[in-house]
């Protein structure tokens, strides 16, 4: 029961074309998935120097419940691309947590940010009613960290 | 009648050959404008405002921290202090937790303090496993 050469004939009778008519169902089925997954920037992005933590972890949130509150390197708060004082951040987070009771809040702080800043800021936060935060960190690998 | 002869010339199908580009090109807008979920952090969730408890002072473990980043460790009962780099508070709280699980690790923070020390603290006391945490600061 040797295999013939003709064995190998047999399939030739497959076209050796790739099939271009399912190419556009592939595409679709990409962009149907990148369409589902893309959420657009909402806000600039601050030039800031992140902190960064073993222990970092996701947050497992919906991204329409986190509002990301950040302190530039000159210790400016900034709450969706506005400028916040100090004394108005509790004004500012109030109406958006009665809206949203699931909210988080990230902060997004400079390293270099003095602590009395972060202090002011979340008794701010816990005026305001919002008291589910997030200290905003990179991932930390040990062997690449700078000596301080 | 010529005239509307002329126009059966041209094809009444949808050009099927151009899907897949119009698609490909659509896939390349969304595949460059996707920013993926990248929230990451430690989270914390801070008391009601006005929510004060008493604490048994043998329940807490202060962890102070300098404006240069050292650690000063203080067991609540006492007065005994140790100062430590901010590497072994991990171990230190370890212990701690092993001998009393109610321990409140305490962070007492200088106002002066960079953001980045209280973090590195912040960190280990996570590490560490405590789930009891206070976020203070020194000289309220």
């Amino acid at each position: 029961m040797a295999v013939k050469a003709g064995g190998f004939k047999r399939r030739s009778g497959t076209s050796s074309d790739i099939p271009s008519s399912s190419m556009a169902d592939i595409a679709f089925l990409l962009l149907i998935f990148f369409m589902v997954t893309t959420v657009f920037r909402r806000e600039k992005k601050r030039d800031i120097d992140w902190v960064s933590a073993e222990a970092t972890r996701k947050i497992d949130e919906k991204r329409k419940n986190i509002l990301h509150l950040w302190i530039d390197t000159d210790s400016q708060v900034w709450i969706n691309d506005q400028a916040i004082a100090d004394q108005d951040i509790a004004q500012i987070i109030r109406p958006l947590y009665a809206e949203n009771r699931e909210i988080v809040i990230a902060i997004r702080g400079d390293r270099d940010v003095p602590y009395s800043k972060i202090n002011t800021i979340t008794k701010q936060l816990q005026a305001a009613g919002a008291v589910r935060v997030t200290f905003a960190t990179r991932m930390e690998q040990r062997m690449t960290r700078p000596r301080r | 009648m010529p005239i509307l002869n002329r126009k059966q010339r041209v094809s009444d199908e949808i050009p099927t050959a151009s899907m897949a580009d119009i698609a490909f090109l659509l896939l390349v807008f969304f595949l460059t404008t996707t920013v993926f979920n990248e929230e990451k952090g430690l989270p914390i969730v801070l008391p009601e405002e006005k929510e004060e408890q008493e604490v048994s002072p043998k329940n807490i473990l202060f962890l102070i921290i300098q404006p240069d980043g050292s650690v000063v460790v203080r067991r609540g009962e006492s007065e005994q202090e140790q100062i430590v780099g901010y590497r072994q508070v991990e171990g230190i709280l370890r212990q701690e937790l092993a001998a009393n699980e109610n321990l409140i690790a305490a962070i007492k923070t200088d106002p002066t303090a960079p953001y980045r020390h209280m973090i590195n603290v912040l960190d280990e006391v996570k590490k560490a496993g405590a789930e009891r945490i206070s976020l203070q600061m020194v000289g309220e």
